[in-house]
């Protein structure tokens, strides 16, 4: 029995305690982040060496990827990436730093004010130990999640067959992002009046950090502005290309002084509100109400509008890549593997946003999906209890979260055409506008077959609907895939209904695919709403 | 015509019978008690009546409606409170007020706004940021100022202050005095006490008793307490009542039935003082429930 003896440093047990127990909290995401950074970090050379052999590549590939500012975009500034390990260091500097800030963002605010706001905090507190025995335990347990990642990373570039030292300061460019955003949740969680606030707050600093690096490293002359950010600070320390290990002092300075603000803070702070008084009360504003579907437009906005702008970025960024893919940057056999799936060469314009489209599809496929899983949720929470004991008709309830579902969908798919074409047309690829509208739209029938679907398992099986649902879509994309570069014979590979969409632009609109499409998909919708009427609520 | 009847209403879900052949009928303007402890029966009772689930043998019907079949129509005259408030966290209680009147129609709005007044809602507050008793009020008055022709009350009053209560009983007085029908279910057995004309008593799954409080009390046992003048006597064994010691010179009854061979036991032995209490709503509703078998305990 652990028996603490008075004034024998009982804070250092509890601080042991809390700490391990913090750490464990977030075991699940801390392990799913490590295995990211693993794989990423090990694939980068090795997909190097594989892909480009020799010198001769490699130079051809620098000198036509260096320039180019959709990469730039993604991937920051490069240095030596004729080489593997300046290869490696571009690829993982912009990606992993930002996947990296996120984690400590995530970790910190978790750790500090998800705790409180789900009331354990206050436990502790009416216990022996002290509010900075608990500031510490948490930077312990988050600290210890950063240091997991850089060990992951680490093992990565290592079996990667590159050089231990330079690998292990490497990662610890990556690791310092993490530990700045650490900082800022940490501060972001004391000012906050809540976690959702707190996350809130945080998540924007972080954006502004990645905008900041991004103008840093593609616009000329404002290359000044990486000091400003975390993610330029990881950029500067310059791995495998010239080290600046002084700068390092930057995030370790600044994340000890945001720590240090976020304790003082803690300590004088009410438990359960922050600086920033909370936003818990609003006047009135009737718009959007006059309807179930309205008022679930309503309270999906945010999320909509997130999923519109992401899917828009990401169109626009590839749009500006699809004019610089020449044969030289991709290896032949990826090529090989890419036209089987019928785009084409991914080296003209069309031939890539065919391919970035098939992607883009799959995303709005998911989009639609979480809309119908939307609705379901507000049966397992309930709430349409009480709507439907209203005089609300259970099948235009179900129908119009559908059509929203639906609409959304449309709306994203076409914003993505527009996008991408907006991107390649300022890169100077020849593509047009009403092409890419196409692929846009090309998008929606294979959304609304499995919108229908979806709609049709939630009304069979609401509790298991979701899984089934995301299950048959990963099923059907994967069976294209493999299906496709293993040349399966037609009718087998007809089995997905990703084979019936055309992959526009390189290819032409499948009119009868799509109707067909179409057609089953309100088929499924109708038999859904029709089953939907005949059983009973569920709720948690 | 009944505001309520249900015809051997049942529900099985899975192996477990919720609710056995349901005979109710709860006439128009009444205020209807529904007793139970948890599990009971009696939110499956009223997700039958308003057709959020499907009957497996019987029916439900609201003012005639079928309740299954044409729910909407059924709802038409029906509001209904949760035991638990389901709202919608990001709006606020001004907004769900709205939200809910604008799905119904009818909404009384200078009713409403008198029943914020009286409940000391506060419009301004999001949902998420409210304690459970304030959601609750945003449904009672959401409800209330409809004044629907039915009120489908299901332990309205968890989580309410003691200060709510009284003006939610308030409330149901009022609107029984304007004709409205209100079907309460509760456990809060003074509650029920105080606003129902008529109660029904439900042991899983079955209705085990039914009645107005009069009637209900003339079944149960009352209570009789007797000081005697001297030592108390030892009387003879009587047909349906019970004696206890209480003190030296004093006994207690528990009569079931008439009192009549009781008195006339009692000829001869000179009485101090004698009281005689009905039983509460409490004593009936634990004699449903402590007799161990559920069928034909009375």
């Amino acid at each position: 029995m652990a028996t603490v003896e008075v004034g024998t440093r009982p804070s250092y047990v509890a601080l042991r305690a809390l700490a391990r127990r913090a750490f464990a909290d977030a075991r699940v995401r801390t392990a799913a982040f490590a295995y990211l950074f693993a794989l990423y970090s090990f694939i980068q050379p090795v997909g190097y060496r594989h892909a480009y052999p020799d010198a001769a590549h490699r130079a051809a590939f620098a000198h036509s990827f260096a320039e180019n500012v959709g990469l730039r975009l993604l991937y920051g500034a490069p240095h030596r990436v004729e080489t593997v390990d300046g290869y490696t260091a571009w690829r993982v500097g912009g990606t992993l730093a930002i996947a990296a800030a996120i984690f400590g963002l995530l970790a910190s605010v978790r750790a500090l004010r998800g705790e409180e706001d789900a009331g354990r905090t206050e436990l502790v507190l009416s216990g022996i130990v002290g509010r900075r025995t608990l500031s510490t335990a948490a930077a312990v347990a988050i600290g210890g999640g950063i240091f997991t990642l850089w060990i992951a990373e680490l093992a990565g570039f290592v079996v990667g067959g590159l050089p231990v030292a330079g690998s292990a300061y490497l990662a610890l460019a990556t690791a310092s992002a993490a530990m700045v955003c650490a900082g800022v949740g940490a501060v972001a969680s004391q000012l906050a009046p809540n976690r959702r606030v707190a996350l809130e707050l945080g998540g924007a600093l972080v954006g502004l950090f990645f905008l900041l690096r991004v103008v840093a490293d593609t616009t000329s002359g404002a290359g000044w502005l990486r000091w400003l950010t975390p993610l330029g600070w990881a950029e500067e320390l310059r791995p495998f290309s010239g080290l600046q290990p002084l700068v390092l002092l930057l995030p370790l300075g600044v994340s000890v002084l945001l720590l240090a603000c976020s304790a003082l803070i803690a300590a004088r702070r009410d438990i359960g509100a922050g600086l920033l008084p909370e936003r818990d009360a609003a006047d009135p504003s009737l718009h959007l109400l006059s309807s179930p579907a309205a008022q679930a437009l309503r309270s999906s906005r945010g999320a909509l509008i997130a999923w519109t702008g992401c899917v828009a970025i990401f169109a626009f960024i590839l749009g500006t890549i699809s004019n610089s893919i020449s044969s030289a940057d991709v290896s032949a056999g990826v090529r090989k593997q890419i036209a089987k799936l019928g785009v084409g060469s991914i080296a003209t314009p069309t031939g890539y946003l065919a391919f970035v489209f098939f992607l883009v599809t799959l995303s709005i496929v998911v989009f639609a999906c979480t809309q119908v899983g939307a609705a379901r949720d507000e049966e397992i929470s309930r709430r349409l209890e009480t709507l439907l004991a209203l005089p609300v008709d259970r099948r235009r309830w179900l129908g119009g979260r559908l059509v929203l579902a639906a609409v959304a969908a449309t709306v994203i798919a076409l914003t993505a055409g527009v996008f991408a074409w907006a991107g390649a047309a300022s890169s100077g690829a020849s593509v047009s506008l009403p092409r890419m509208l196409e692929a846009g739209a090309n998008a929606v029938p294979i959304t609304l077959l499995f919108a229908g679907i979806a709609a049709l398992a939630y009304a069979l099986a609401p509790r298991a609907g979701s899984g089934i649902t995301y299950g048959l879509v990963a099923v059907a994309f994967v069976w294209q895939l493999v299906g496709s570069l293993v040349s399966a014979s037609g009718w087998l590979l007809g089995l997905t209904p990703f084979a019936h969409s055309a992959l526009v632009p390189a290819q032409p609109f499948d009119a009868v695919g799509a109707a067909v499409m179409v057609a089953v998909g309100a088929a499924a919708a109708i038999a859904a709403l029709l089953l939907f009427e005949r059983r009973d609520l569920v709720g948690d | 015509m009944d505001a309520i009847r249900t015809r051997g209403l049942s529900k099985r879900y899975g192996e477990s019978l919720a609710l056995d052949g349901l005979d109710l009928a709860v006439g128009e303007g009444e205020v209807y008690g529904y007793l139970g402890p948890n599990g009971a029966g009696k939110t499956t009772t009223i997700r039958l009546l308003l057709g959020l689930h499907r009957p497996t043998s019987g029916r439900a019907e609201l003012f005639g409606i079928d309740a299954w079949a044409d729910p909407v129509s059924a709802h038409a005259r029906v509001a209904y409170v949760a035991g638990e408030p389901y709202l919608w966290p990001s709006l606020t209680s001004a907004e769900t007020l709205e939200f809910l009147a604008r799905l119904r129609g009818g909404t009384d709005i200078g009713y409403r706004d008198e029943l914020v007044e009286r409940f000391q809602l506060d419009l301004r507050k999001k949902v998420r940021a409210l304690s459970k008793g304030n959601r609750q009020k945003v449904q009672l008055v959401a409800a209330l100022a409809t004044r629907a022709d039915l009120l489908l009350l299901d332990e309205p009053t968890s989580g309410l202050d003691p200060l709510m209560e009284m003006v939610f009983r308030t409330c149901v007085l009022d609107a029984k005095e304007r004709g409205q029908t209100v079907f309460l279910s509760s456990h809060i057995l003074s509650e029920v006490e105080a606003v129902c004309d008529r109660v029904g008593i439900l042991r899983t799954g079955r209705l085990v008793d039914q009645g107005t409080l009069q009637e209900l009390r003339h079944l149960a046992a009352q209570t009789v307490d007797i000081t005697f003048a001297g030592p108390a006597p030892r009387l003879p064994d009587l047909p349906g009542i019970r004696v206890a010691s209480a003190g030296p010179n004093a006994l207690r009854f528990e009569v079931s039935g008439s009192i009549d061979p009781l008195l006339a036991a009692l000829d001869g032995h000179p009485v101090a003082s004698l009281t005689s209490r009905e039983p509460s709503l409490e004593e009936i509703f634990l004699h449903h429930y402590e007799s161990s078998d559920g069928v034909g305990d009375r």
